[in-house]
């Protein structure tokens, strides 16, 4: 069978010999086996080989991103930026921070971090990644705006992928909040394989928050690995939408004493949306928490995944992790999958999780109906309402409202 | 206002009402009181338009037929239900829901649209009258209400929304003797030449408060005896056994 793909190190301009020689052994691992499908645990739920053969006919890496381009801010809050053009930075601004405790480059592959597992398209990246940034922050230095990553994709990009990685590390006390903008409607097809790396550092706090502005027809990948000293919070919040396809793979290692980690998920998905989260909590040492709360409203054809594991190593005694799933389902075409995995090593401790999955509740929608509230309206408002406890967890006010209003809600 | 004639009604094809006839005019106070299964909230929730009833006969309002209405244009119409247990909506705000409803029912009336300023001075009104605390309209719709708690909330929704027909169904069950004299005074003030109350009951309990013009027993489906406040008080001293 032809493959559906044709990918070359040698496409990627400026990679020294060393370099070349890692990457094509990494290209050489991903031929292997190719794009994951349900045999890889990771993947049990999605045959991606299948989807991508189905709706590519040659996927290349040779995309030349244009240089320029204009691109809208958001008015409703103050905030620094980054605009990210096709994987690659291309202006920032730190307006309201003080600009020397923040350092912004270009992603420096000669140092870079990869990961090689089950998931190969993480092969894949290590393989053709280019551009992408690194984000520094200072010891001490609280953020005092939150900061909007652009990631614009151009109209003109079609059957193509797109790899870079992004490395952001926190010093000790540091905070920041971020959201990762995702801005194209694009109506062709093209693949994004990104990976981000988080360091926290003793005492810092990361909120990360995922929205895209339009539908478009992509398929996004994203591997995150983060890694948490003593007495850190990260705080992940997955409230993409109108997205095709897009897997979030989230690997986050609780390494220090007091970490703490929360995912969470408000997802309203329609038409053929295939939307996954796969997070691996990984409680590496005492008195760490972890907290994740995933819900996803499915309409039409769509489909939602949840591979959520805890995992506690042996000396991870006073664990306390929390895992949940709750979809509500809107049409007998749509579908939800669940698959909790709990590995744990040590005897002190709490771990909990649970799945639920259901349609709505006709009598609360007759309740409503009932007070004069037209019948379209009252399923908005129970769908809302399902997905509220999330939404009630955004923080900043400014951005907590924009992104409401952004989610239609 | 109301005019229901020879109306039959079945649910997964058991018959539960069998040729109920009523008239209801402006003004006027209807109870009806009857023993359990013996088809009372079946004809609040045929009233209010609730799927899964087979339905025959026929139900008019103001001249209207009733059968061609979804619920929600009964209730932009100016039918009311005060459900024997209304439902909790996690995530939905009570002042929410209350502003969402009146602004429904408001705009299919044509009447302008009211903004959150004008919207909470008619609830403050309403809901001190019926001494709800304030603090409960921002919590999520009737989770975590007391039974009270519920059945003051449907009668706050009644006051707000103003109906023309209200059917109280139950609203005494699950009240002390305070919260039941603060539902039946709200009752009594909004009661008026306009507007009229179908109150489904198990007791005289509610009628001391609210006094009905007619009383209806129902039994097996079917109006078995009408008759004014008095019936109650004789209902209450030999049961239903002589009427069934």
């Amino acid at each position: 069978m032809k493959n559906f793909y044709d990918f070359k190190v040698d496409n990627i301009i400026g990679l020294s010999s060393k370099e070349k020689e890692f990457r094509n052994k990494e290209l050489d691992l991903f031929d292997k086996n190719g794009f994951p499908n349900k045999r890889e645990e990771a993947w049990k739920f999605t045959d991606l080989n299948t989807i991508l053969s189905k709706n590519f006919t040659n996927i290349t890496n040779d995309y030349i991103s244009l240089k320029e381009k204009k691109f809208e801010l958001i008015k409703e809050f103050d905030h620094n930026y980054l605009f990210v053009l096709d994987g690659k930075l291309v202006s920032n601004e730190f307006k309201f921070e003080d600009k020397n405790k923040v350092s912004i480059k270009e992603y420096d592959y000669e140092k870079q971090t990869f990961v090689r597992n089950q998931n190969s398209l993480n092969l894949l990246n290590n393989a053709l990644a280019s551009g992408g940034y690194s984000l520094e922050i200072s010891k001490n230095y609280k953020f005092r705006k939150p900061l909007v990553v652009y990631n614009h994709f151009s109209e003109s990009i079609k059957e193509q992928i797109i790899s870079y990685k992004n490395s952001l590390i926190l010093n000790e006390n540091s905070e920041i909040k971020i959201l990762n903008y995702t801005d194209t409607n694009s109506k062709n097809n093209f693949f994004v394989n990104s990976f981000d790396c988080f360091k926290l550092k003793k005492d810092s706090s990361l909120k990360n928050i995922f929205i895209n502005k339009n539908r478009c027809n992509c398929y996004f990948h994203n591997y995150q690995k983060s890694d948490l000293e003593h007495n850190t919070t990260l705080d992940n919040y997955i409230l993409s939408t109108g997205l095709k396809f897009n897997k979030m793979d989230i690997e986050i290692n609780l390494n220090e004493e007091h970490a703490k980690s929360s995912v969470f998920s408000a997802l309203s998905l329609s038409s053929d949306e295939h939307q996954e989260i796969k997070s691996s909590l990984n409680h590496n040492s005492k008195n760490c928490q972890s907290y994740q709360k995933i819900k996803n409203v499915l309409n039409d054809q769509s489909r939602g995944v949840y591979q959520g594991k805890i995992f506690v190593k042996q000396e991870a005694q006073k664990t306390d992790a929390y895992q949940l799933s709750k979809a509500l389902l809107l049409n007998d075409n749509a579908e939800f999958d669940a698959k909790p995995e709990l590995e744990i090593y040590a005897d002190d401790v709490k771990c909990s999780h649970g799945s639920t999955s259901g349609s709505i509740d006709l009598d609360s929608i007759h309740y409503l109906k009932s007070r004069g509230i037209p019948e379209k309206k009252a399923y908005q408002m129970l769908i809302n309402g399902f997905l509220s406890e999330i939404l009630e967890k955004l923080p900043e006010d400014n951005l907590k409202k924009f992104l409401i209003e952004k989610l239609g809600r | 206002m109301l005019n229901i004639k020879n109306l039959e009604a079945k649910v997964d094809n058991k018959h539960i009402l069998n040729g109920l006839n009523l008239d209801i005019k402006p003004g006027e106070v209807h109870a009806i009181m009857g023993p359990n299964g013996s088809g009372k909230s079946t004809l609040a929730n045929v009233l209010s338009g609730k799927n899964g009833y087979e339905t025959k006969g026929e139900i008019k309002y103001n001249g209207e037929n009733l059968s061609e209405l979804s619920t929600e244009e009964r209730a932009q119409k100016g039918i009311f239900l005060a459900f024997q247990y209304p439902l909790e909506i996690p995530g939905v705000n009570t002042n929410v829901f209350l502003r969402t409803s009146l602004n429904s029912v408001r705009k299919a009336r044509g009447e302008k649209e009211l903004d959150t300023l004008n919207f909470l001075k008619i609830v403050k009104e309403k809901s001190s009258e019926l001494g709800i605390d304030e603090k409960f309209l921002s919590r999520q719709l009737n989770v975590g209400f007391s039974g009270g708690e519920k059945k003051k909330n449907e009668i706050l929704q009644m006051k707000i929304l103003q109906p023309k027909l209200s059917i109280l169904d139950e609203t005494d069950s699950g009240l002390d003797i305070d919260a039941l004299r603060i539902v039946a005074d709200g009752v009594n003030s909004y009661k008026n030449k306009e507007n009229a109350f179908l109150i489904i009951t198990h007791y005289q309990r509610l009628l001391d408060y609210i006094k009905p013009d007619f009383i209806h027993v129902l039994s097996k489906g079917k109006i078995v005896k009408t008759g004014n406040a008095d019936l109650g008080v004789e209902l209450e001293k030999t049961g239903y056994a002589n009427f069934i």
